[in-house]
């Protein structure tokens, strides 16, 4: 056969335009910003005020009663006093198991939950609703539910375990310090699959049928159909949804602070609610808000890679 | 290489017939193409062959094998697909690779059948590229590399030529035909496309409808259409079909048009007519069997121009003859203009007459 199509060889990646100077480019595009201009000025209000008076409060010592005009002055004291405590270090071993434990098993969940509601099957259509409402059930109601289901006397959960022969007394999840972060991130997980799950369905659409058909004649078995075929091209959706997972879960709140508050003894403490009371619980304005930045500079750092894996995908669709 | 055998092949969904009970033989090495327009079952027949999709009923062989209950894979069959199907994550390497490995073959080994496949279809150079960074002729190349490495007993191919432009299609065309000449391969080959059918293929399978409706050579195909639908879709431009009546004339058989006009037929032609299950008899005349005369000769009938299509060494002209358009090819000389009256002489040796009720060819026993 001979040598072919006459076409160009593809030459590599495209070349970037030339990069023209930010201020002229905002300029060219003057009328673009001009339109996006309230809806920036009400962020800015909104959001970068808060964000920037917090990092100012980051270091003062404030007034317990709230005297702003009294704060004093610190510098980085506020930062080094939390970096330094036993207790950040408690917080922050607690905050990461939470979240890689939750976005993990919340992400295998969901994947697992999508993939067996992609098929065809009696009932799908009921079970697809079923497993929505965790997602759409209210944090606050749900996790006053689950309170009653761990409850050491009244729980169910604990008198099935007894009924089954699983435990000779009720267990107390939430009142022992080794249970009651696991048993946290259980709710957690069962809050948050229905989302990844809700992801991965709409990601699995897009993958060809006759990519699978080809893998089918190829010799792909179903598992190496998914490794082969179906997995790679949910890489875009599963990126998305793992960091969306992990923002969501360093920002949890309602599941620890309804359920236990941060107890017993801080051993469901994450940094929100360690640094809602800091900040409400003892009155001290000026370390909660450190304790705010640090935790803005990882969500900022993750939420870098979130636009980025982002905007990979369209390039990768304009290309 | 083998023979592929359907068996009063079956595909429905309820009530919904996708393939009725169609059998046919591919020879071993033969190319064969399924043709017919959109759903008329020729892709769905492709994948029971496949096994892609369960059968309804019958069997399919291939060379000496049962496969009806087989999955693809133990099928030993090659499929190329519309969209190429390439793997978009993996180099061309691994994706010609990736058959093999999924049939545990040891590395050297796969090495060496794909280097050799990427050198007869030209691709050596594009081993470590992604598919998406191939133009659509490569990525096709890439597809048939998949199919060829694994040495399969039969090619199967969906429409693989169609996502490309006119011109590299004309060019794949000849190349896939190249490919089934060396390799002596028992291609099946589904198109909608019936130029594609009749340039490539040694026999074709015309479907309508769930139907095989004819299988034959394209030449035979061309010459002698069983019935009305293949008579119009093989052929470009397709054959004009004119529906007439019949009528007997003491000893001689005429057609005879609403407008008032009679044609005589030949004595070979009046038998066929009077075979027909009713008067109603349909005239079929490719474009290059007519003549057009400017004045009234014996045998000819009346009609009016439509339009005139210069194509350079062809003038194909659409003339309205009774109720129907009838192509017909000029020779660039020719000169007319739309409207004018014109008359139709018609070869009674290649004209075709099909019965106006069952739309079946006529013969003339």
């Amino acid at each position: 056969m001979s040598s072919v199509t006459g076409q160009v060889a593809y030459a590599g990646a495209p070349v970037a335009p030339k990069r023209a100077n930010v201020f002229k480019r905002i300029f060219n595009h003057r009328n673009d910003y001009l339109y996006v201009l309230p809806a920036l000025l009400v962020m800015l209000i909104v959001i970068a005020y808060p964000v920037y008076y917090t990092i100012e409060l980051s270091f003062f010592k404030t007034p317990p009663n709230l005297q702003m005009k009294d704060k004093i002055f610190v510098g980085l004291d506020n930062y080094w006093a939390i970096l330094k405590s036993d207790s950040f270090r408690e917080v922050t071993i607690n905050t990461a198991i939470w979240t890689v434990a939750s976005t993990f098993f919340a992400f295998l969940l969901g994947l697992g939950a999508a993939l067996s509601l992609h098929r065809e099957f009696a009932g799908r259509g009921v079970m697809r609703a079923v497993l929505l409402i965790p997602y759409v059930v209210s944090a606050v109601a749900a996790s006053y539910v689950w309170k009653w289901l761990y409850h050491s006397d009244f729980g169910v959960i604990g008198a099935l375990a007894v009924q089954l022969g699983l435990s000779d007394k009720p267990i107390n999840f939430l009142d022992n310090v080794h249970t009651v972060l696991p048993s946290l991130i259980v709710v957690n997980i069962w809050k948050e699959f229905s989302f990844a799950m809700i992801m991965l369905m709409a990601g699995l659409q897009t993958v060809p049928e006759q990519l699978l058909r080809a893998a089918q004649v190829d010799g792909a078995n179903a598992w190496q159909r998914f490794w082969h075929v179906t997995f790679p091209h949910l890489k875009g959706v599963s990126m998305v949804t793992v960091l969306l997972l992990m923002v969501a879960n360093f920002n949890s709140f309602i599941i620890p602070w309804i359920m236990t508050g941060g107890g017993p003894a801080g051993a469901s403490d994450i940094w929100i609610t360690q640094i809602y009371t800091i900040a409400f619980g003892r009155q001290r304005y000026g370390v909660a808000s450190a304790y705010a930045v640090i935790l803005f500079i990882v969500m900022m750092t993750l939420g870098y890679f979130y636009v980025k894996a982002l905007t990979k995908g369209d390039e990768s669709r304009a290309g | 290489m083998a023979q592929v055998v359907l068996k009063d092949v079956v595909k429905n969904y309820g009530n919904v017939y996708a393939v009725n009970h169609v059998s046919l033989t591919v020879e071993d090495g033969e190319f064969v193409a399924l043709v017919g327009p959109s759903g008329c079952g020729k892709t769905t027949t492709l994948n029971l062959v496949a096994g892609l999709i369960p059968m309804s009923g019958g069997d399919v062989v291939i060379g000496d094998r049962i496969v009806t209950d087989l999955d693809p894979k133990d099928r030993d069959i090659a499929m190329v697909f519309q969209n190429y199907a390439l793997y978009p994550n993996k180099t061309v390497y691994r994706n010609l690779a990736f058959p093999l490995q999924m049939r545990k073959l040891p590395k050297d080994e796969i090495d060496k059948k794909v280097q050799a496949a990427a050198k007869v279809l030209d691709i050596t150079h594009l081993l470590e590229r992604k598919p998406r960074e191939l133009s659509g002729g490569q990525q096709q190349r890439v597809a048939l590399g998949r199919a060829l490495v694994r040495d399969p007993r039969v090619f199967l191919m969906d429409e693989p030529l169609s996502n490309l432009d006119a011109k590299l299609r004309v060019q794949m065309r000849s190349e896939i035909k190249r490919f089934h000449q060396d390799l002596h391969a028992t291609v099946i080959y589904v198109t909608h496309d019936q130029l594609e059918a009749v340039t490539m293929a040694d026999k074709m399978a015309v479907m309508n409808g769930g139907f095989l409706q004819q299988y034959d050579s394209p030449a035979n195909v061309f010459a002698n259409p069983v019935n009305m639908f293949v008579a119009s879709f093989v052929g470009s431009p397709a054959m004009s079909l004119i529906p007439l009546a019949a009528v007997t004339r003491g000893t001689e058989v005429a057609l005879t048009s609403p407008e008032g006009w009679e044609l005589p037929l030949s004595p070979a032609n009046a038998r066929k007519a009077l075979n027909a299950k009713s008067p109603k008899v349909v005239l079929g005349a490719r474009h290059s069997t007519v003549k057009l005369h400017k004045s009234q000769v014996p045998g000819s009938v009346p009609g009016k121009v439509y339009t005139v299509e210069p194509t350079g060494d062809i003038t194909f002209a659409q003339v309205f003859v009774s109720s129907a358009i009838l192509n017909i090819s000029l020779a660039p000389s020719v000169q007319i203009r739309p409207d004018e009256p014109v008359f139709i002489e018609f070869d009674q040796d290649k004209m075709h007459l099909f019965d106006g009720e069952t739309e079946m060819a006529l013969k003339a026993d």
